[in-house]
């Protein structure tokens, strides 16, 4: 793929997946980022032993690779003065300092905007916050799971009020996933604002905003009109109001999913698709006032279309309906999906114990329709040595450093 | 064995870079270690076939050597006979 972001160096003092995969889309579109690791723990998802409450293999686990694939690691104790004079070093040739520390953090250990800046007053400084870089709790840390889902209003807005209790979030860092790349799309916008007039800026993504941005239309429409969309218990069938909207059953208990929001056009197209053409003459169906109005009816008709033929009947035959409509797959059907296969969803990296290679999912950006090329993960600390000689720093001053603990 | 050596397996694919060095000769799958691949691969000795990873570092126990793996292999790193452990981050434990 096209490397957009080739010669921007970023310097990630980060841990989880919300910021690192941020630098892992930068990462992927050619930028040069030094992910900065406790010499001794490493990022601290490298100790996840559980996703989910599936095992993980340490050597090939998902949460170090999704959001660090791409990079080089440098292995520094950040609180101690010895290891923060290694960033302030790596931070006078960084075009982002990339960081999720929580504000007291920066400033006890003195990373934050005024002591970066004062070594490289050119750079972008950029923060992941669950919360947010304002008000009375900026200070406070989260995960997609507290910020993003639940205070949200998404678990809410998901969950049936018929349930007892709200659903999960139920895949692991997806607020995460979806932060990373609005943070990395700020970046970028940043990037471009400071080539034009050469400002650099601060720049601010919260798992919150995340969230608010991501159900904008509802909020906004709660505000307006006092009431706001909330999911309904599953059932099969039409919405109010439009038949060719909703979830349908299969024949083996799979689901269509309809979504014709304007079925006028799609009549005659529809009910032939379901094997059902006298429909589309029937009085109470054939024009779209009709079909809107007697929406039970129609349902009752399409309900039982749905129910007479299997799953992978639908997948295959509706695929030359004119309307809006979807198969409701999972996670790993999509993994062998062809239109997705087709558009490069998946790529490969060489694994780091010598096994097969590691397939992983791309970011939802591609330049010049070509697919993602770029390296796995790195073990912590493993370039080390090797950025900090491109610095310029010298063996003696590192075996120095590493002697103090201060880098590994 | 000087830092920022290269050093190659004699019988299987692992390269790795000198981060510590000493007067130490690193044996992998049980053969001393080269500047240069050998022609002909020799034989995997059973004992050190643990294999090497990719961009882990190896230590002895003394903390005097220190080698960083840039390429995988079969065999297993040794000094004197004694295989070299992995350097790990020692993390935290943590589940989601």
């Amino acid at each position: 793929m096209a490397k957009v972001m080739q010669g921007v160096k970023v310097l990630e003092v980060a841990q989880f997946t919300y910021v690192p995969a941020a630098g892992a889309i930068l990462a992927d579109w050619g930028a040069d980022v030094i992910k900065v690791e406790h010499p001794e723990r490493g990022d601290t998802q490298r100790g996840f032993v559980n996703l989910g409450g599936i095992k993980v293999n340490p050597k090939r686990s998902p949460f170090v690779e999704h959001p660090n694939r791409g990079k080089r690691s440098v292995g520094i104790d950040i609180s101690k003065p010895e290891g923060m004079a290694v960033i302030y070093e790596l931070a006078k040739t960084a075009d982002v300092f990339l960081t999720n520390y929580r504000p007291s953090q920066r400033q006890r250990m003195k990373f934050d905007v005024e002591h970066i800046r004062a070594i490289n007053p050119n750079i972008i400084y950029a923060r992941g916050s669950a919360y947010g870089d304002k008000g009375p709790e900026r200070d406070t840390g989260g995960f997609d799971g507290t910020a993003f889902w639940n205070r949200s209003g998404l678990a809410d807005t998901f969950t049936p009020k018929e349930l007892d209790g709200p659903l999960n979030q139920a895949i692991p860092a997806f607020g995460d996933s979806i932060g990373a790349m609005f943070i990395a799309g700020g970046i970028s916008a940043a990037l471009f604002h400071r080539e034009r007039t050469g400002e650099a800026v601060e720049m601010d993504v919260s798992l919150l905003s995340t969230a608010w941005w991501a159900a904008g239309t509802s909020i906004d429409m709660g505000l307006d009109c006092g009431q706001i969309m909330h999911n309904a218990m599953p059932r099969s069938g039409g919405n109010p109001g439009n038949p060719l909207m909703g979830n349908y059953r299969t024949e083996d208990g799979g689901t269509i999913n309809m979504c014709t929001l304007t079925p006028g056009p799609h009549i005659k197209n529809f009910f032939e698709h379901i094997g059902k053409p006298e429909l589309a003459e029937d009085e109470r169906f054939s024009s779209v006032e009709a079909l809107m109005q007697n929406w039970e009816a129609a349902s009752a008709e399409i309900d039982a279309a749905f129910r007479s033929k299997p799953f992978l009947y639908w997948r295959e035959h509706l695929k030359t309906y004119s309307g809006q409509w979807a198969p409701v797959q999972s996670l790993m059907d999509l993994t062998t999906d062809e239109q997705a296969l087709a558009n490069d969803m998946l790529f490969e990296v060489e694994a780091a114990d010598g096994g097969d290679p590691i397939k992983l999912v791309r970011g939802p950006v591609q330049f010049n329709h070509e697919p993602v090329q770029t390296t796995r993960a790195p073990e912590a600390s493993e370039h080390t040595e090797l950025v900090l000689m491109e610095m310029g720093m010298e063996w003696e001053e590192i075996e120095k450093l590493k002697a103090l603990g201060a880098i590994a | 064995m000087k830092p920022g050596t290269k050093l190659k397996s004699a019988v299987c694919d692992t390269e790795v870079m000198v981060i510590r060095g000493s007067d130490a000769v690193v044996e992998c799958g049980g053969a001393p270690m080269l500047d240069e691949k050998p022609a002909e691969a020799g034989a995997l000795a059973d004992a050190f076939a643990e294999g090497t990873q990719m961009g882990k570092r190896y230590v002895d126990e003394a903390g005097t050597v220190e080698l960083l793996c840039v390429k995988a292999g079969k065999g297993s790193l040794a000094i004197d006979g004694v295989i070299l452990k992995t350097k790990d981050a020692k993390s935290l434990p943590s589940s989601d």
